[in-house]
């Protein structure tokens, strides 16, 4: 039931996100065709069929420049629904006098933010992939196909961040303000460091990300295993921390 | 066969170098219905909590039905047993009380659709509005349906009471006698109306800056205790098991006596005192003794071995 009350609580945040993402999505992957005639807008679909082998990763590129952040952005927005974000306004008297283990708690709301970040990467970047193997005929495009995984890949530590940030602020803004700030933090920092010195530091965890988007050809360059490696932990750090944390928390 | 529904035993907690609760040891019988009385910062809602393991004792050990809240495990088995009514009666403002009656229903295993039914009949809830757009008193009623119709052998009511109308409040106690005091259910509440404490209580504990000043049954306040007041030179001017209260304003000297009065007033005759009054207590003349300021009380149970009056001297 709980699982219940994490959905209700998040689904606006979701389908917006859904909405904005696969709006996008859509809007993208069109505008290849799109043109402009007398006045109104028509589409034009042989702009897809004249050269598919370039038309596909092309579109792909393009479509991946916005949807990159899908991931980033839902686990935040979804992230500070969790359960430190209840302390503040004074419903975790009600959520932890529920016969349930508050370790329980943390992880099934973790779980439903997970789904959510799921099907926020997954359905707008293959709708765009369907609706571009349509047009041109072309399914060749492992680009789109990869890339909502890579996107989760590295929301999960985000998601995991905001959940940590929010027991620690103990409240939703709270854990936005934090998330944001040590995200800033990090990047401001990593380049005083690297820029200066020209250092050439991996991604923290990152990597995948940055592999899908600095090449066309994703499975022909190495991938970042080291940053993947460091994803899984900090996925699986961050929300321990947040249920450690909460476990001891008194109200 | 659990001996007590509720149990503590020099139970402590300190926020930093405050002092909320002090030594608190309590033993409230199945079936028991506990006012647990005070004034505003006493330490009340602080030890509800410590009961339910939103807040870990800094010393001392609490028990609710057998089991230690401090052990996960143990208080998710509290939890399944224990109705609790929070001082900050906050749900989620999005849900409406009939869906909050279905999310809280999969919590509980003995939960009672009739009951849950009937209370809201009976309390007169909206339960198609969103919580948020409820008004205080409809919110109360919310927080007290939940954790009535959930079958609890304990119910913990922090000011459940609060911001209701007469009418509601009345029909509340009403509720709470007919429908669980009559099932053998425990109650522990904690309220600032003594007139409820007096309708439905029958034992009462009364905290002070977290330490229990007094507890006793409400029988025995109004059989036993009285106020003696009298006049004179070098009477006794601290508390003892008897005296649970003793204040001086010169030659007048108050004595809030648990038991004997007559006994101890003649031994204050033999020290010298003129007796200018032997009365009864109710309730309300009792807490207001005991928490105002002037005076020096007893801190624990009234209805411990009684010591002579003697001792003082």
């Amino acid at each position: 039931m709980y699982a219940w009350k994490c959905w209700r609580e998040s689904r606006a945040r979701f389908v917006f996100l859904l909405v904005m993402f696969t709006a996008s999505a859509l809007l993208l992957t069109l505008l290849p065709g799109l043109e402009e005639r007398n006045g109104w807008w028509y589409f034009d679909r042989s702009a897809y069929t004249r050269d598919p082998a370039t038309m596909v990763p092309l579109v792909s590129g393009i479509v991946l420049q916005l949807l990159w952040v899908s991931g980033f952005l839902s686990a935040v927005f979804l992230g500070a629904t969790a359960p430190g974000s209840e302390i503040e306004p004074g419903t975790i008297e009600y959520l932890w006098t529920r016969p349930r283990t508050r370790s329980s708690v943390t992880w099934t709301h973790w779980g439903v933010c997970f789904a959510e970040m799921v099907i926020v990467a997954i359905v707008p970047t293959y709708l765009g992939a369907v609706i571009l193997g349509t047009l041109t005929r072309n399914w060749n495009m492992p680009l789109l196909l990869v890339a909502p995984w890579v996107m989760v890949i590295v929301g999960v530590p985000m998601l995991g961040l905001t959940t940590l940030m929010t027991a620690l602020r103990r409240s939703a803004s709270g854990g936005l303000i934090y998330t944001t700030a040590v995200v800033s933090v990090y990047l401001i920092v990593r380049e005083i460091v690297t820029v200066p010195m020209h250092l050439n530091l991996p991604t923290l965890f990152a990597g995948p990300l940055v592999w899908l988007m600095t090449s066309n050809q994703p499975y022909l360059s190495a991938f970042p295993w080291g940053s993947l490696v460091r994803a899984v932990f900090l996925a699986a750090a961050f929300p321990l921390a947040a249920q450690y944390l909460l476990k001891r928390a008194e109200v | 066969m659990i001996e007590t529904a509720i149990f503590t035993e020099g139970l402590s907690k300190s926020f930093g170098t405050q002092a909320a609760v002090s030594e608190l040891s309590l033993k409230i019988q199945p079936g028991a219905v506990y006012g647990f009385l005070g004034r505003n910062g006493a330490g009340k809602t602080t030890t509800m909590r410590m009961l339910l393991g939103l807040v870990r004792p800094t010393k001392g050990r609490a028990q609710v039905l057998g089991l230690d809240p401090t052990k996960e495990s143990e208080l998710v088995r509290i939890l399944e047993r224990v109705g609790f009514v929070p001082q900050r009666k906050q749900l989620y403002g999005w849900a409406t009380p009939a869906e909050l009656v279905r999310m809280n229903k999969a919590y509980f295993p003995r939960w009672s659709d009739e009951a849950a039914a009937r209370l809201s009949q009976r309390l007169e809830i909206p339960m198609k509005t969103a919580f948020k757009k409820l008004s205080i008193g409809n919110q109360t009623k919310v927080t007290l349906l939940l954790a009535l119709a959930q079958g609890a052998q304990v119910l913990i009511l922090d000011e459940p009471t609060a911001g209701l109308d007469p009418v509601m409040v009345d029909e509340i106690l009403r509720t709470l006698i007919e429908d669980h005091v009559s099932q053998g259910q425990t109650i522990f509440m904690s309220s600032h109306h003594l007139g409820e404490v007096e309708q439905i209580c029958d034992w009462v504990g009364i905290l002070e800056e977290g330490r229990l000043l007094l507890e006793s049954r409400l029988e025995e306040i109004r059989q036993e205790f009285r106020l003696v007041i009298a006049s004179g030179e070098g009477l006794p001017a601290a508390a003892s098991a008897d005296v649970v209260c003793a204040t001086a304003d010169g030659r007048f000297h108050r004595y809030v006596v648990s038991r004997e009065a007559e006994r101890f007033a003649a031994e204050l005759r033999g020290l010298g005192a003129a007796i200018l009054e032997i009365s009864p207590l109710g309730l309300r003349e009792l807490f207001m003794h005991l928490v105002r300021k002037e005076g020096t009380c007893t801190p624990g149970n009234a209805g411990a071995k009684a010591e002579p009056v003697s001792s003082f001297s």
